[in-house]
């Protein structure tokens, strides 16, 4: 277990900041961080797929829970930027006369699927499994 | 016991010598490898601690002060699995040449994707040198 210093930040998020060892936590604390900053261990910050929604971290106190509606906001923005990806090299291979392994009709309907799933999700788990 | 060697050159045993302005202006005057999903510091070097601001957006913070803000900076990421091909990484000032996000005392960075979006890396590797 370590520990690491948390603050909230201008975006609405919550800064981590992780000593290197190299001075004292308290130190760092002092040095590196706002003041009203806290010393919490990392094993109460959230763990597992609510890992993946950093930038959806809010702290409350000294509790720094995930902000739901923020999560899936964040899912569906990387949802359509691999969507317009996608799209782009389906393009490419028409002009390059190469056939799209999946049809048109099916890509779109995946697409509204994998949006639709988004929506109705209630945990990041089931967000990041999207 | 604190002292000070004067000299102009370095030499070692074979004959080989340096002038000792490239020890000097030649050497990184901090570095650091951490993890980028976590901030956990994997080695430094006048390094007190990075705090991650978002994903794919820290500081790096500086046991000792540099002494001019007019340094340079280095920087490397893993290339993760998840990277598609608009995933290509760069390291980017967050707050340009005119920020205050490059002081003394600390630097902001950015990992930065060809598509515009953050991203955090399994390892972040970053030097200064002034």
């Amino acid at each position: 277990m370590s520990q690491v210093i948390i603050h909230a930040n201008s975006n609405g998020g919550v800064s981590v900041t992780v000593p290197t060892g190299e001075i004292s936590i308290q130190s760092v604390k002092e040095k590196d961080t706002p003041e009203g900053s806290i010393i919490v261990d990392d094993s109460t910050l959230p763990q597992g797929a609510d890992a993946q929604f950093f930038d959806a971290w809010e702290l409350s106190g000294s509790t720094v829970t995930v902000n739901f509606e923020k999560a899936k906001a964040i899912k569906l923005a990387q949802f359509n930027a691999k969507a317009v990806e996608e799209a782009q090299k389906r393009q490419l291979n028409t002009l390059a006369g190469i056939d799209n392994a999946v049809s048109d009709a099916n890509f779109t309907a995946s697409l509204t699927a994998g949006r639709a799933s988004i929506a109705s999700a209630t945990t990041t788990a089931e967000l990041v499994a999207i | 016991m604190a002292g000070t060697i004067v000299a102009d050159t370095l030499q070692d045993g074979a004959g080989n010598s340096t002038a000792m302005d490239n020890a000097i202006y030649g050497s990184a005057k901090a570095w650091v490898n951490f993890v980028g999903s976590s901030g956990s510091i994997n080695r430094s070097y006048n390094v007190s601690s990075v705090t991650r601001n978002g994903t794919g957006n820290y500081n790096i913070n500086f046991t000792n002060a540099l002494a001019s803000n007019y340094y340079a900076v280095a920087g490397c990421v893993s290339l993760d699995g998840t990277i598609g091909a608009s995933g290509t990484p760069c390291f980017v000032l967050t707050g340009g040449t005119s920020s205050n996000q490059q002081t003394t005392s600390t630097c902001q960075i950015g990992v930065a994707q060809y598509n515009s979006t953050n991203a955090d890396h399994t390892v972040v590797m970053v030097s200064f040198m002034v």
